[in-house]
């Protein structure tokens, strides 16, 4: 009994730093219909500022965590200005590939300033048990921070105008601007709340295993197995991927094998969570390629 | 000197290879494959179990140049008819599964240190035997571009329907090239492994692929000439790494990452001020009656 539910809790601890992140790619795909692989990047930038604020200038860590968030959503902002802004209209490959440019950049930049070697956050926190379960007060704040942001965002998208108007642009854009929604804006605040979310994901990551420039490709292949679990377009649908690609991993990683089918013990090695995230990914786009093809093409 | 000049050609001739094979895949038939490091791997992995399992080097080639082009049509199976975004994202899973595993499973060519494989001794020999696969590639590329093929895969490229209603199946011709160009970038993984002389998970990054996009789209995806082109710059930069890490007195470390950041920066200038790349496609005009 206590396994399962330590199983519960490692699910919703992992699903929960993937699906904030998830969400971001989802809603700037269902508006500006390509997949970022920049989005990632904002990730490590938003848990690298935290550091620094944090390490450097002294401010608590949950403070240094919310103005890192804020900063980089100015920092999404930035790039689409720079970047992404001036390429509205090339293909849905060709803005893949820039964001790849994009990703490599900003990865790069970072490892010139950080240096690529590890760091740590020094916060230490203490052991939790409920039915013989273990979880740190570490992994409460994680549940709840993600939780805090998950109905926040819910909030910003379903209860105020310019969450409709963002709504509005990602069913139809031509439509939508035609009744006056001022596109630029939206897309700017899309920016936004992409980079605030991945931000805060990236920190709560970083907090959780440590900090390294190449945290990026740890996070890539969940991230995107999520938002593809989930429909490629719909927010909270990446959020719920994410959460249904992480119970997939735990459950694959803590079921003993071995003694259910042979009697020697074996369970699947931890190295090989990135192998079911690939393949949940594909087991998804086998079973139901249809749908999604169709709603690709509308 | 002449030891860096030939190894500067053997490397560009090799990473051309493997651009040619984005180029036929992307430039010709528009397919985004975020994953071109997975069979330039698969060949060299080829290599290294045939060193690690003792067997002789024309049975690597053989199994590494045989297993790119099944599994490239493993890999385009579930996303074959899907839209490129889902493509992408799946070539970009493979190469990384593939990569892990390799990384995971010690069995195969040595896990996380690697493996060693006969090096070719003799560097002119290397230089020679990179610039023919270099030149044969080309010439493949070039004959195929040419061909009736190379035409359907053009309208294929511009639109994916139209040539389906001219009663050509789709996935079939992207099956046909994902095959073709994945032999080629596993000819290109095999003659690396030998000319390095040592295999391991650490080259096969992510990143690879991504320094290959940018050769091919600095120098232009349509033709051949531009990404041999695109390929000796972003190569020469490459190589040149540590002389200029001697020269500037900066960390070499440091260096690197400077250089593929300004990778990046061009792969995104390209794209906002000459998409079509240093080399543009030309026009091609047909005559439909004459023959």
């Amino acid at each position: 009994m206590c396994r399962v539910i330590q199983i519960l809790f490692n699910t919703l601890i992992y699903g929960s730093e993937i699906a904030i992140i998830a969400v971001g790619v989802a809603l700037s795909y269902s508006i500006l219909r390509f997949a970022n692989f920049a989005h990632v990047q904002f990730a490590v930038v938003g848990a690298y500022t935290a550091f620094s604020l944090h390490q450097y200038a002294g401010a608590p860590i949950a403070l240094a965590a919310v103005l890192a968030a804020l900063l980089t959503g100015l920092f999404a902002v930035l790039v689409d200005w720079l970047v992404f802004a001036r390429l509205r209209n090339i293909t849905p490959e060709g803005k893949m590939i820039v964001s790849w440019g994009v990703a490599l950049f900003i990865r790069s930049i970072v490892a010139a300033m950080f240096g690529g070697s590890a760091r740590v956050f020094d916060v230490s926190s203490d052991t939790l048990s409920i039915g013989g379960a273990f979880f740190t007060l570490q992994d409460v704040i994680v549940v709840a921070a993600t939780a805090l942001a998950m109905l926040a965002l819910h909030a910003l998208l379903y209860r105020t105008l310019a969450g409709t108007a963002l709504r509005a642009l990602a069913s139809n854009r031509d439509l939508a601007e035609t009744r006056g929604i001022p596109a630029a804006r939206m897309i700017g605040l899309m920016w936004f709340i992409c980079g605030t979310t991945a931000a805060l994901g990236g920190t709560l990551f970083a907090l959780q295993t440590r900090l390294q420039p190449n945290m990026d490709l740890v996070m890539l292949l969940p991230v995107f197995s999520a938002v593809t679990i989930g429909g490629l377009d719909r927010v909270f649908g990446a959020a719920l991927g994410a959460v249904v690609l992480s119970l997939a991993q735990n459950l694959l990683i803590s079921v003993d094998f071995g003694t259910l089918f042979s009697g020697e013990s074996w369970s699947v090695p931890t190295q090989f969570r990135d192998f079911i995230a690939v393949g949940a990914m594909v087991l998804i786009l086998l079973l139901r390629p249809r749908r999604i093809a169709a709603r690709a093409a509308g | 000197m002449t030891d860096f000049i030939i190894f500067s050609v053997t490397t560009i001739a090799i990473w051309s290879v493997l651009g040619i094979s984005l180029h036929l895949q992307f430039g010709l038939t528009g397919l985004v494959n975020f994953g071109q490091v997975l069979p330039f791997a698969v060949g060299a992995y080829g290599a290294g179990f045939a060193a690690v399992h003792g067997l002789p080097i024309w049975a690597g080639a053989l199994i590494g140049c045989g297993l790119a082009p099944l599994i490239g049509v493993l890999v385009i199976l579930p996303a074959g008819r899907l839209t490129q975004d889902y493509w992408a994202l799946v070539t970009l899973g493979a190469g990384e599964i593939f990569r892990l595993a390799m990384l995971n499973i010690s069995g195969i060519a040595g896990g996380v240190e690697g493996a060693s494989v006969v090096r070719l001794g003799d560097r002119t020999l290397a230089m020679v035997l990179a610039l023919v696969l270099l030149t044969g590639t080309a010439l493949f590329a070039f004959r195929m571009d040419r061909s009736p093929l190379g035409r359907l895969l053009r309208v294929l490229r511009e639109d994916e329907t139209l040539a389906a209603t001219l009663g050509r199946n789709p996935l079939r011709f992207q099956l046909v090239v994902t095959a073709v160009s994945w032999v080629m970038a596993g000819l290109a993984g095999v003659l690396y492994a030998h000319v390095t002389g040592y295999v391991s998970p650490s080259s096969f990054m992510v990143i690879e692929t991504f320094v290959i996009w940018t050769a091919v789209v600095l120098g232009g995806p349509n033709t051949i000439a531009g990404v041999v082109l695109g390929t000796a710059v972003v190569q020469l930069t490459g190589v040149s790494t540590r002389f200029i890490a001697q020269w500037s007195h900066l960390p070499s470390e440091l260096v690197a990452n400077l250089r593929l950041a300004a990778f990046g920066a061009v792969l995104v200038l390209v794209f906002l001020f000459r998409p079509q790349g240093v080399i543009p496609e030309p026009k091609r005009r047909y005559n439909a009656d004459s023959r």
